[in-house]
């Protein structure tokens, strides 16, 4: 079995076991960045359009092909036929491999000559014609490469971009029986001409891809670098062109809108070196056009996966992913690699192969922001994990603490047992900057445990009595509901007191919902979305039969509570309009600072100068919320300025379950994060969601970072006034109420202080 | 439309940043001494060029039917240059007709400075309209290359490892 086709565990291991990769893949992903954000800056500046009107103006072509796609085969092959060509419409894998071998045979053709075409491998073309006696060749570097090492691609764009070059010297001195210097990139690949040129010459058939079929002529368009692929249907009497039926246009001038944008995605260049047109067969040859369906309608009738047959195979939704980055394209995907191969291995391969890699996916939202045809490929992988969750591929453990979560009482319980045994662990001396200091196996001790805090954020806030006003905001007067957050609520009680202080700062009055537990967001995110949607009906319970705004310190919530709420309910009409009526008043405390509870600029200026520096949740950023820049917040609101922090976007690994069900990925992607801050110099990182500041927190102290991590409420609200605890519970009762025994919590709850700002 | 002094100024920059070379002519004898000039064995022609060049009544210039595999030098001719991004568009229905632009080291292209158009759109307008010069039509930019070993940028794999565009003014 190859390193690519071992199952999801032994690929993983094998991936996070291979020192050279994660370095070699964050300079890849750091200097494309670059070279692609400047190639688009030039674009747009060219064009004097945006980079989103571009790609909304070529995917809106792609849609409209998509949904006539009939009409476009027919005008297609009408062209292709009239020019001398044969178009061949397949449904299945087998079939298109059955044609070729057939024409193969009867022509009598041992060998067929390969340009890259990622159909082929989709339809494990090479292995199957092998299996029938025909010789099938790469021609392209990378994929040659691939084949002599028996390996599948692990990038769409650089299939072998995993491979170092002392490997590549020893499988090209294997395959050429001379010895080759790791060092000498040039003669390596000059190699290539020498050990391809027999081939070129005794290949009966060469076999392309296509990066668009252009219906108006029947033509097809192929974009490459090497040349390789100009060799190949210029020597052989017979070309295959193998590609999937979404890769049809209707015009010339859609292609050349195409080429704006592929290119400069893929590689970062302007053009690639060869863009080759072809239209029919070329006097005396064969020209044999295979359009493979392969799932590809099933995908075009799935709402939410239809989308991704817009797909043009540059592979930048790689280039930016994160766990990518960590783990390598033979992990984080099947055939198909990064993001799209997370959605389209489901509906080409099945649900089997799309579901390991599922758990790697943070859910930052980055590939998004850079897929040049706009898929939007975070929503409809979170599709994908639901039909793996259904189909139950889904992990056990998952399993079992997400229905753990969703029942407040346990939930609450285990906190509270979790807090007790913190305490004691702190009496004892096993805790050191609020976290446990414990024996950790070495895949784990990347990341310290945090203490659990006795009480709880929500008991913060009633213990206290409540924040002068110091500018009136306009919702000077209002009651406001917090949501606290499940997780800020007990592992960053401070940050939600420090919210709660911020809303009152501006003359507002802060309310406890009683029973507000989570959105939902943890089982929508692993897929679950039946027990998503008892979480986010408790929720919706807990907030309505009121009009007054929600706020919350989590942005995370504030997406699950405006996006994924409507896609839980969209078949139960009443709950829909319940979880709208929340949604449409909830806020995130950034955009509430900013806008309804704004707070006057400089009303919080520091004494002493801290140097600070932010990172923006990913998911908000990614999105395009405006909330994100919480920099920009503090800055207006302190008077001081962040300090630069290199990928101040960059997911920090956290991913929800993914850190745990994944560390060695949590850990890659954390380790980039961390040492863009520790290059920043600041003393205190700020940040904005609570799963961030618990996962930026734990990794600063396990690598023994100087550097404070902290919620920018706690970094804001600690230039407000201190405010007096009215009376200090004993700890322990804060925990009985979660002890699930009902008369003693509403016994306690009475005898809690009754200040008028918590109604 | 920009000016042609623009457009071949904007064609020469996006050609040198694929690692091409402009080279301003003003006939094709230039272009053949140009050629002759870059290594001890004769250049090789494509038919196009070879037309041009027997125009000239340049006598030792070779039948493109011979053997040209693995030749230093190879001329061909372009239907038209896009000043946008530097390439350069060949327009080859034979197998022969590629030999040269496949097979040669280091190749030589020539186009007219009439022929430059502004943007890559203006080339696939006008390819649009000729449905013979599809059957086979490169955008060439820049020398062949790739970045699959370690992403090291290596000119030159299995196509031409030089590129020169002659401008004929």
């Amino acid at each position: 079995m190859s390193a690519s086709t071992a199952p999801f565990r032994v690929r993983y291991r094998r991936s996070v076991n291979d020192p050279d990769l994660r370095p070699r893949l964050l300079a890849f992903q750091r200097s494309w960045r670059e070279s692609r954000d400047a190639q688009v800056r030039r674009l747009e500046q060219r064009s004097e359009q945006s980079f989103d009107e571009l790609r909304r103006n070529f995917a809106a072509v792609k849609d409209h092909t998509l949904e006539r796609m009939d009409e476009y085969i027919a005008e297609f092959r009408a062209n292709a036929e009239a020019a001398g060509a044969r178009v061949i419409e397949l449904a299945t894998a087998d079939q298109a491999v059955d044609y070729i071998a057939e024409v193969c045979r009867s022509r009598g053709i041992e060998v067929v000559v390969k340009s890259k075409s990622m159909v082929s491998e989709e339809i494990e073309l090479n292995h199957e014609l092998e299996q029938r006696g025909i010789a099938a060749i790469e021609t392209d570097l990378g994929e040659w490469l691939l084949q002599l090492a028996r390996e599948r691609p692990s990038h769409l764009v650089m299939p072998a971009i995993h491979q170092k070059r002392q490997y590549v010297a020893e499988i090209l001195g294997q395959e050429l029986e001379r010895e080759f210097d790791p060092d000498d990139i040039p003669a390596m690949v000059a190699s290539a001409r020498e050990g391809l040129r027999g081939h070129y010459l005794s290949a009966g058939a060469g076999l392309t891809g296509a990066n668009a079929l252009i219906a108006e002529t029947g033509s097809v368009m192929v974009v490459t670098n090497e040349g390789n692929m100009r060799l190949a249907t210029s020597l052989p009497d017979v070309h295959f062109v193998t590609a999937g039926i979404e890769k049809l246009i209707p015009t010339w001038a859609d292609a050349e809108r195409q080429l704006q944008l592929l290119p400069r995605s893929a590689t970062a260049q302007t053009l690639s070196t060869y863009t080759t047109c072809i239209t029919g067969a070329q006097p005396g040859k064969e020209m044999h056009i295979i359009l493979l369906d392969n799932g590809r309608r099933a995908m075009r009738d799935h709402e939410p996966i239809s989308d991704a047959l817009r797909c043009i195979r540059c592979g930048a939704c790689a280039n930016v992913c994160p766990p990518y980055q960590v783990v390598g394209g033979h992990t984080f995907g099947h055939i198909y690699t990064g993001a799209i191969g997370l959605v389209n291995t489901t509906f080409h391969h099945s649900v089997a192969d799309a579901a390991g890699p599922q758990g790697l996916c943070v859910s930052c939202g980055a590939c998004e922001t850079v897929c040049p045809v706009a898929i939007p490929l975070p929503a409809q992988i979170l599709d994908i994990r639901r039909r793996v969750h259904e189909s139950g591929h889904a992990p056990l453990w998952e399993r079992a603490a997400l229905r753990l979560w969703a029942r407040p009482r346990v939930f609450n319980a285990l906190m509270g047992m979790g807090a007790l045994a913190s305490g004691m662990a702190r009496l004892v001396g096993l805790a050191r900057r609020d976290h446990l200091r414990l024996p950790l196996p070495k895949r784990l001790r990347w990341r310290a445990v945090p203490t659990l805090p006795l009480r709880s954020g929500q008991t913060l806030i009633r213990a206290r009595s409540s924040q002068p006003t110091i500018a009136p905001a306009p919702a000077n007067g209002q009651a406001v509901d917090l949501f606290a957050q499940c997780l800020a609520d007990r592992l960053l009680p401070s940050t939600v007191d420090a919210a709660a202080r911020l809303i009152e700062a501006g003359g507002a009055t802060v309310n406890l919902p009683e029973a507000q537990h989570c959105c939902g967001l943890p089982a929508f995110d692993a897929g679950d979305w039946d027990t998503a949607r008892t979480m986010a009906r408790q929720t919706i319970e807990a907030l309505e039969g009121n009009t007054r705004s929600v706020v919350t310190p989590a942005p995370s919530c504030v997406i699950s509570m405006r996006a994924h709420w409507p896609q839980l309910f969209a078949d139960e009409p009443q709950w829909r309009d319940r979880a709208a009526a929340i949604s449409d008043r909830v806020h995130d405390l950034a955009e509430w600072l900013d806008g309804p509870g704004h707070l006057p600029s400089g009303c919080l200026i520091k004494a002493g100068s801290d140097s600070w520096t932010a990172h923006r949740f990913c998911q908000s950023s990614n999105r395009g919320d405006d909330s994100a820049r919480i920099d920009q917040l503090v800055e207006r609101l302190t008077g001081e300025h962040a300090l630069p922090l290199a990928e101040p976007e960059v997911c920090c690994g956290f991913g929800g379950l993914t850190s745990l069900a994944a560390p060695e990925v949590g850990e890659g992607i954390l380790d980039r994060k961390l040492n863009c801050i520790a290059d920043s110099g600041c003393d205190t990182l700020i940040t904005n969601n609570p799963g961030c500041v618990i996962h930026l927190r734990a990794g600063a102290v396990a690598r023994g970072s100087e550097h404070e991590t902290l919620h920018y409420a706690e970094f804001l609200a600690a230039q407000l006034p201190k405010q007096p605890t009215s009376s200090s519970p004993p700890p322990i009762s804060s925990l009985l109420p979660t002890l699930s025994l009902p008369p003693i919590s509403s016994f306690l709850r009475k005898q809690e202080p009754t200040n008028n700002h918590h109604q | 439309m920009m000016a042609l002094s623009d457009r071949t100024a904007l064609f020469a920059e996006g050609l040198a940043a694929a690692q091409g070379e402009l080279f301003p002519c003003t006939s094709w004898e230039d272009v053949w001494r140009y050629a002759v000039s870059l290594s001890d064995e004769a250049p090789v022609v494509s038919p196009a060029a070879y037309e041009q060049l027997q125009r000239g009544a340049l006598p030792d210039v070779n039948d493109p039917l011979r053997s040209i595999a693995d030749r230093a030098v190879g001329i061909t001719e372009a239907a038209l240059a896009v000043a946008e991004t530097g390439s350069v568009l060949l327009i080859e229905p034979a197998p022969i007709d590629r030999a040269v632009s496949l097979l040669t080291h280091h190749l030589i292209v020539a186009v007219t400075e009439q022929d430059i158009v502004d943007e890559l759109a203006d080339g696939f307008r006008w390819l649009a309209r000729q449905p013979r010069a599809a059957a086979y039509a490169t955008f060439v930019t820049g020398p062949s290359r790739t970045a699959d070993i370690e992403r090291s940028l290596t000119i030159g794999v299995q196509g031409p490892s030089r590129l020169s565009v002659a401008v004929l003014a």
